[in-house]
């Protein structure tokens, strides 16, 4: 691989050239065959708005404005930059719609609206929805939040406390509010919601208090609940009804949410939904992952813990599963299956097929029919030693003996770690490059699992982790990976990890953020770095590029280090303790000195001609 | 000396009591090493009365003094001729001993038959926790300091230790094993006759090490599959306003943060699992056998009833005693 | 034997039986406590639990069995604040660790009021003094709960990538 990245690099002017070459022929030519292309039912036209964090059903958080590009990148400047008052983990994407941006701040989860046609974005409105406070000591990884989504007139959020939120766009006045979560099971809610055919869905957060995921749709007119589908449990929790077709004989069967666990343990046996959603709208199908199954320590739950580690096909209108499919079977190492899937049409194996894409936590890239969940292909983007590949025969994971977690005893070097070799912070795909920018970390981890012992409120882990630097000695990884050709296309190594996502543009820029606080813009094609600058602390939110209402091309991140990979500076951890944040401390002990807790929102423009 | 012998026998008779029984041979392991002993025995003795033998005869031999008798000739030949013998002999019998000892030790470790029943078997400060394992998850049983096998089925028992080196004994069905922190070991047994055992940490771990013993009862096929099926059922909701007053304790208080009991929401692992308590013998890992007054004892002040172990002095209330009481009770 | 000899062997069974005189008290049950009054600084009871090696051990047992560490991580916290630094929210003495327990704090430390005895709080509090003070080394149980902590052995040598200048960090050809 590295010698792909190497051979790009070299030859660069020629893949300029063949690249610009093949955007000319797009429509026609052959070339265009081999390049994958959003759904295009998921992705409408770019309006210039960024009305949800993935940008758009097909989660491509690609925006085709152009006007900034590979040659103008250099005179980006800070054009707002305001506090947000809080100064734990921004995971948030801001959102815009027509002239007002949207955000979302880490817990108490105040909702700011700016008014984009005055200079400096001053507040339209605030809307505090005041949170019970003690949902701070069941956040398991910081107590973040990834974002609002927006749909006819309202705003639609989550807070920490598990209640869902409508807010009038306009004024700021709540519509209506729902509680769907109990923290004192330690349910708790950080995903940014998905909206779609008048539903708003949302998942719950917990999987380290042993709490029951589910995902539900309320109805976004009044917040009523539509449905609701349990991870785990007997079939009818689950939705699983006749339409339930999955591809592998593993996932058939009936009743698996509690055949597949030991007695009762299902009731407490995670498979949260904290992480991306993504719709096909003509399929009239969602597609989403479910976390890890509790506790972390895997002797205590002997069986495939179904539905946990696996993604979703539901029907959107009844919530019935279409498919399943379990990425990592007896989950080992915390590889929760939350991370986004980017609806493609591409060729396999010589037909252009509806597929998702999925950098899986457990390192592997999958590529998955959207229709049938049939895998067809899974390739490591990043070092794995703990499975073999994956048997696309079976669909199952190849796990390695001798990583396996064993009860009193510590399992040297697993890679990659508890987080994965990629975690939530979500990757961004390019129709014109036909490449997937996946910004991910490269951790390897000791672990040593003993007994967890279950008592509601509280963590249900079993595990003591220890987490550093993979081979190579850098932390961060940023993959451009082609999902045609089933490679990497080239790589940027980072020391710190990488906890930010990534935006792509019509300018055939890439933009990403590090944990010391710089955000960076690289050429799409190359991945040579074009532009970078220091914001006031470590970036781990969502960059986002929308149209102005004066018609100029804007970026906006929030910065505020935090996450499970920041709280070492968000909380103020002690870097002596290895274990502490679950193992994260030790990789990041150096943080602290590169970075500093803050809350800021950010945009970017050219200067005015 | 006539006083002491009474004593002296019942310390002797204990051994003969069959519950707990190194003579037992109820098991083929515990059989087998019967049948070593035996051998040990009748190799030994023989060796012993030779010896026993040489020794008298060389004491009636040499009576006199030396002087008195003539020097012998050509004694030398018949003196070699025993010597060499007699080194045959002891090189035959410790090589029948060893080979007997590896072939019974072989057969104990080496044995791990496919239709074994697969148990769990974790140690901890002063308790066993037994799970019956099962190809299909959701018919895993846990259960605690009781073990029900089938006569004549070979069990396949995997070993851990949660906190310090432990060893599971039943003497009457096999030899000893270890539990090692941080290690798997295991052992095989073949119950072979019908009965109720009592096993026991066999290795010093603390306070209450001898308040550690394992119930073991060897039945038949079909009585084992009954047990089986009635562990698996979760518990029965509380039935009477006495029971309900101990559920809805036990569910709020201290009880649920250790103990598990299925089908309520009582879902602690660190203490033994109480889903069927009241079906066990025995309560306190073997400290009393199961009864109302005991469950009162043990619940009441379990630091009296076995001091040191983990389980704490609440200082219940009487009324919240009698309902703890009523509703363990109903946990068969 | 010379009287001198006795004398000797005297003094050297004295020092050998005498420190056992010393031997700190083992209380399995708890006393029949006074009804606790919380947060109250000099309860009889801090000067008892603390530095007693048999009431560390219970608490060093009871702190990995009530979860403390899914937060509190091994002193380092996570979700929890740390507790082997010295800065202590809601107060740093034996007192108010075991009032904290108890009763829980707002921002999400929940209550055990009803999950543990008394005595365990207090056991419990004598541990997480110890993560932060420096404590008695003959007190402190022989054990560790958490993981042998070794320096990472990463599959490749840690070295931090080099930083130089934005241009050339980037996609360099290896």
């Amino acid at each position: 691989m590295a010698r792909t990245a190497a051979g790009n690099s070299r030859t660069l002017p020629w893949l300029r050239l063949a690249t610009a070459a093949a955007f000319l022929f797009a429509p026609t030519a052959a070339g265009s065959q081999a390049r994958a292309v959003p759904a295009a039912s998921a992705s409408p036209p770019d309006d210039g708005q960024w009305v949800m964090p993935a940008k758009n059903y097909a989660s491509t958080r690609y925006s085709a404005l152009s006007q900034i590009n590979r040659q103008n990148v250099t005179k980006l400047k800070p054009v707002v930059n305001v506090a947000t008052g809080h100064k734990r983990g921004h995971e948030a994407a801001p959102l815009v719609v027509g002239s007002t941006m949207y955000i979302v701040t880490p817990f108490p989860n105040n909702v700011f609206a700016l008014d984009l046609t005055k200079p400096g974005a001053p507040v339209k409105w605030a809307f505090k929805p005041r949170p019970r406070r003690a949902a701070q000591g069941v956040a398991c990884c910081d107590i973040v939040n990834r974002g609002a989504a927006y749909a006819n007139g309202r705003i639609f959020f989550n807070t920490l406390d598990g209640q869902t939120i409508a807010l009038d766009a306009a004024t700021g006045k709540e519509v209506w509010r729902t509680l769907l979560g109990n923290i004192n099971k330690g349910e708790t809610i950080t995903m940014a919601p998905l909206v779609a055919d008048g539903k708003v869905l949302v998942g719950n957060s917990g999987g380290e208090f042993g709490v029951r995921g589910w995902l539900t749709a309320l109805d976004a007119g009044s917040g009523r609940i539509v449905w609701k589908a349990y991870s785990t449990g007997p079939d009818k929790d689950v939705l699983i009804g006749p339409a339930f077709k999955p591809f592998y004989p593993m996932d058939q069967g009936k009743d698996l949410g509690v055949k597949s666990w030991p007695p009762d343990q299902w009731k407490i046996g995670g498979g949260t939904v904290w992480g991306w959603i993504s719709y096909d709208p003509k399929l009239k199908m969602v597609y989403y992952g479910t976390g890890n199954p509790g506790p972390w320590n895997p002797e205590q739950r002997p069986g495939d813990n179904k539905w946990t580690t696996g993604i979703f096909a539901r029907d959107i209108a009844t919530g019935q599963a279409r498919w399943f499919y379990q990425s990592s079977p007896h989950d080992l190492y915390d590889h929760d299956d939350i991370n986004e899937s980017i609806l493609l049409d591409m060729p396999v194996n010589g037909r252009v097929r509806p597929v998702l894409v999925r950098p899986g936590r457990n390192g592997f890239m999958y590529v998955i029919d959207r229709v049938t969940g049939q895998v067809y292909s899974a390739d490591p983007y990043g070092f794995i030693n703990s499975a073999k590949g994956v048997d696309l025969r079976t669909g199952r994971l190849i796990p390695v003996k001798e990583k396996e977690p064993k009860m009193g005893r510590v399992i040297r070097n697993i890679c990659p770690a508890a987080p994965g070799a990629k975690d939530w912070n979500p990757s961004a795909f390019s129709p014109r490059t036909g490449l997937l920018y996946v910004p991910h970390i490269n951790l390897c981890m000791d672990m040593g699992t003993m007994e967890a012992n279950y008592i509601a409120g509280t963590p249900y882990i079993g595990a003591d982790v220890k987490m550093y630097a993979g081979p190579g000695g850098h932390r961060g990884v940023f993959t451009a990976w082609d999902p045609v050709r089933r490679r990497k296309a080239f790589e940027i190594k980072e020391d710190l990890p990488l906890w930010s996502g990534a935006l792509a543009t019509a300018g055939d820029l890439v933009f990403y953020g590090t944990m010391d606080g710089w955000l960076k813009a690289i050429d799409a094609a190359s991945g040579k770095l074009l532009w970078r600058i220091r914001l006031a602390s470590g970036i781990i939110g969502q960059p986002v590029s929308y149209r102005g209402p004066d018609g100029r091309q804007y970026i906006a991140v929030m910065s505020g280090v935090g996450g499970w990979a920041g709280a070492i500076v968000s909380a103020g951890l002690d870097p002596r303790d290895p274990t502490a944040a679950l193992g994260f401390v030790n990789a990041v002990r150096d943080l602290p000195g590169r970075t500093k807790a803050e809350g800021r929102l950010y945009v970017f423009a050219l200067p005015r001609r | 000396m006539r006083r002491l012998l009474p004593g002296l026998a019942a310390v002797a008779l204990v051994a003969c009591e069959g519950r707990q029984s190194v003579t037992g041979g109820d098991g083929l392991h515990s059989g087998q090493f019967n049948s070593l002993f035996l051998i040990f025995l009748l190799v030994t003795a023989f060796f012993y009365l030779l010896v026993i033998a040489f020794l008298v005869a060389a004491v009636v031999r040499r009576r006199g003094r030396a002087e008195d008798r003539p020097e012998k000739s050509g004694g030398e030949g018949g003196f070699r001729l025993i010597l060499i013998g007699w080194v045959a002999l002891v090189a035959l019998g410790l090589t029948g001993l060893t080979a007997a000892s590896y072939f019974s030790d072989a057969a104990a470790g080496g044995a791990r038959p496919a239709n074994a029943i697969r148990i769990a078997v974790t140690a901890n400060q002063w308790w066993w926790d037994v799970r019956y394992l099962d190809p299909v998850p959701a018919n895993t049983i846990r259960t605690a300091n009781e073990l029900h096998l089938p006569v004549g089925v070979p069990v396949h028992i995997q070993l851990k230790s949660n906190d310090v080196i432990h060893s599971f004994w039943v003497p009457n069905l096999a030899g000893k094993q270890d539990l090692i922190p941080g290690r798997i070991t295991d052992i095989t047994l073949i119950p072979r006759k019908e009965g109720l055992y009592r096993g026991q940490c066999a290795e010093f771990c603390g306070l209450q090490h001898a308040h550690m013993a394992l119930d073991v009862t060897v039945e038949p096929m079909e009585t084992f599959e009954a047990w089986r099926r009635s562990q698996l059922r979760p518990a029965p909701p509380p039935a009477t306003p006495l029971a309900v007053t101990g559920y809805n304790y036990i569910m709020t208080q201290e009880c649920s943060a250790c103990h598990n009991i299925s089908g309520t929401p009582a879902s602690g692992q660190v203490a033994p699992d109480l889903t069927h308590i009241a079906s066990r013998r025995s309560i306190g890992a073997g400290t009393f056998p199961m009864s109302r007054g005991h469950l009162y004892a043990w619940i009441a002040d379990p630091q009296s009833a076995k001091p040191g172990n983990h389980m704490p002095y609440v200082g219940l209330e009487p009324h919240e005693l009698h309902g703890v009481v009523a509703y363990l009770e109903t946990l068969k | 034997m010379s009287s001198r000899f006795r004398a000797v062997s005297a003094a050297l069974i004295a020092m050998v039986a005498l420190p056992s005189c010393d031997r700190e008290t083992r209380e399995n049950r708890g006393k029949p406590l006074p009804e606790s009054v919380p947060g109250i600084v000099g309860d009889p009871r801090a000067a008892e639990y603390e530095g007693n090696a048999f009431h560390i051990a219970q608490g060093q047992r009871y702190y990995v069995w009530m979860n403390c560490n899914g937060c509190h991580a091994h002193g380092g916290g996570g979700m929890g604040p740390p507790l082997m630094d010295a800065e202590w929210r809601y107060g740093g003495s034996m007192e108010q660790i075991v009032d904290t327990i108890r009763e829980g704090r707002p921002n999400g430390m929940p209550s055990f009021d009803q999950k543990l005895s008394e005595q365990q709080m207090w056991q419990l509090a004598a541990f997480v003094r110890t993560l932060s003070a420096q404590p008695r080394q003959d007190a402190l149980p022989g054990r560790a709960d958490e993981m042998s902590n070794i320096e990472p052995r990463t599959l490749d040598e840690r070295r931090p990538v080099e930083r130089t200048s934005p241009a050339a960090d980037q996609a360099r050809p290896r």
